[in-house]
């Protein structure tokens, strides 16, 4: 069964380029990505881990290897000719690391082509599986990265400080992306004056915006409703203590339902367990140092989920 | 993107218009606890005036929902056109797509089945009352015309095999508010009766 799916993987040149952003630091997003990683490596198939954080980058951290001296830079400057050449192995069979990305991330003036042919070239990897930490930043080459890729995934921890990161996050990749879909130039300034919420023109929430933006352009009005009903963000909740925290993640999805009408994908949670600690002292992946450990439990049944979407995709 | 003053009390709940007392029962105290002042998962996103007309919201739709009569009632003004014509497809929840379509104040039409023998005729007849065309259900639950008509009209030879059948007829009966389990067994006793004929 298994070899089956590993087949039908590699016969298929579709790859699938997941995000894990928004939060803010410490809520563990590199620790997810890691993990999730080596569990979709160890199903056979390739997988290709993108260090993006500006704060702090250091998924070789996770994963026990040492700073490369390779990194996207040497891409950028044209010292390789080929994205696959900076791609650094981790010693885990099908694992791979590409770091450096956050200098691009960072610089204000990339040029949005810039970030297109960047995006192209990690969709030309060799890889079925593409993992960005983005980190915890909120800047807009962050955003567009978060909405460019097939799916966007949340990190956050029941904590009322992470809760209001990444709803700030949320907000902003939200109407970014509702600015990118309009026309109108008059519509785009209204988009941009709503992420004020003390703005003049009364616009509390999306739907305000949306009122707003029915006044004077229906068809940008329709586009709006399109890309909120298109929006298909993914949450992951870490570090959960008890049943209540779990059902933290329902609440969120059912407060971005109301509030921006979007459906969030909760995609599961990782409970708080020491051994993560203990895995990333030893810098090893927990998925690999204690396997058996409630916190690998549940980042094997996320990535388990991700495999299952990505078959869906090949199916429809 | 709807307000909370534009949403069915089934969408302020999060539950589908067929949803049972349990499971309205079951959403008020989700939602209650998430739109609770000091819930964790709202924090930062609403005012507090935003918040107020959620929970205002939410106690009116569990207030009329759980009442019989009056959950009735609103699903008769709300899923109703002034026509009779075609029900209001009500919009998706939580991503998981309604099969079950709002119960139809079945009651109302007062159609006399005696004890509930869905044969063709039947079930033909309530479709008729209900002003609802047969093209319109074969839209709606992607049945064969040919099919639906070979339901109605009892035409035996020609229905499919009963696995098959079943799952016709399920759609069937929950394109017209009736109860797919009643409509099955029914419309299976009425086969047996007249096969032993």
């Amino acid at each position: 069964m298994e070899n089956q799916r590993v087949v039908r993987i590699q016969n298929d040149d579709r790859k699938m380029i997941w995000t894990i952003g928004g939060g803010k630091g410490g809520s563990g997003k590199s620790f997810i990505t890691a993990n999730i990683g080596v569990c979709l490596s160890k199903l056979g198939v390739r997988v290709i881990l993108i260090d993006a954080d500006l704060g702090g980058a250091n998924l070789h951290t996770f994963l026990g290897i040492s700073p490369s001296t390779l990194s996207l830079s040497d891409f950028i400057k044209k010292r390789v000719s080929h994205l696959q050449e900076v791609l650094i192995p981790t010693g885990i069979p099908n694992l791979q690391l590409l770091t450096g990305a956050q200098d691009l991330l960072n610089a204000a003036d990339t040029k949005s082509v810039q970030k297109r042919k960047l995006l192209n070239s990690i969709q030309g990897l060799e890889g079925d599986y593409i993992l960005v930490d983005l980190g915890g930043g909120n800047a807009l080459s962050v955003l567009d990265f978060f909405l460019m890729s097939d799916g966007g995934i949340l990190m956050v921890t029941p904590e009322p400080t992470s809760i209001e990161n990444t709803y700030r996050f949320l907000k902003s990749a939200f109407y970014r992306r509702l600015r990118q879909s309009v026309s109108s130039y008059q519509v785009k300034t209204l988009i941009d004056g709503a992420m004020d919420r003390k703005n003049e023109m009364g616009i509390q929430n999306p739907h305000d915006l949306l009122e707003a933006v029915m006044r004077i352009n229906e068809g940008d009005a329709k586009r709006i409703v399109e890309e909120t009903e298109n929006f298909h963000p993914n949450l992951i909740l870490n570090q959960v203590r008890s049943k209540k925290d779990i059902e933290i993640g329902f609440s969120i999805r059912s407060a971005c339902q109301k509030y921006f009408g979007i459906h969030l994908h909760y995609l599961g949670y990782v409970v708080y367990d020491q051994e993560v600690g203990h895995s990333i002292r030893r810098r090893r992946p927990l998925v690999l140092e204690n396997t058996q450990s409630r916190a690998a439990q549940c980042v094997k049944e996320i990535a388990t989920k991700l495999a299952n979407r990505h078959q869906m995709s090949f199916r429809f | 993107m709807k307000g909370i003053e534009e949403q069915t009390y089934y969408e302020i709940l999060e539950v589908s218009p067929t949803a049972t007392a349990k499971e309205i029962q079951m959403a008020y105290e989700h939602a209650k606890e998430t739109f609770h002042s000091d819930s964790l998962a709202i924090y930062s996103l609403f005012s507090e005036e935003e918040i107020k007309e959620i929970q205002v919201a939410i106690e009116e739709a569990y207030r009329v929902l759980m009442d019989e009569a009056l959950r009735k009632r609103y699903d008769q003004s709300h899923f109703q056109t002034p026509g009779g014509q075609q029900w209001e497809k009500p919009s998706e929840i939580q991503g998981v797509p309604w099969e079950k379509k709002p119960s139809l104040p079945f009651m109302d039409l007062s159609i006399n089945t005696g004890e509930e023998v869905f044969r063709g005729k039947t079930l033909k007849q309530i479709r008729e009352r209900m002003g609802i065309e047969l093209k319109t259900v074969a839209a709606e639950t992607k049945i064969n015309m040919k099919i639906l008509e070979w339901i109605e009209g009892e035409t035996l030879e020609k229905l499919p095999a009963l696995v098959y059948l079943k799952g016709f007829l399920r759609g069937y009966a929950q394109s017209l508010g009736l109860e797919p389990q009643k409509v099955i067994e029914g419309y299976v006793q009425f086969l047996n009766e007249s096969k032993k004929r």
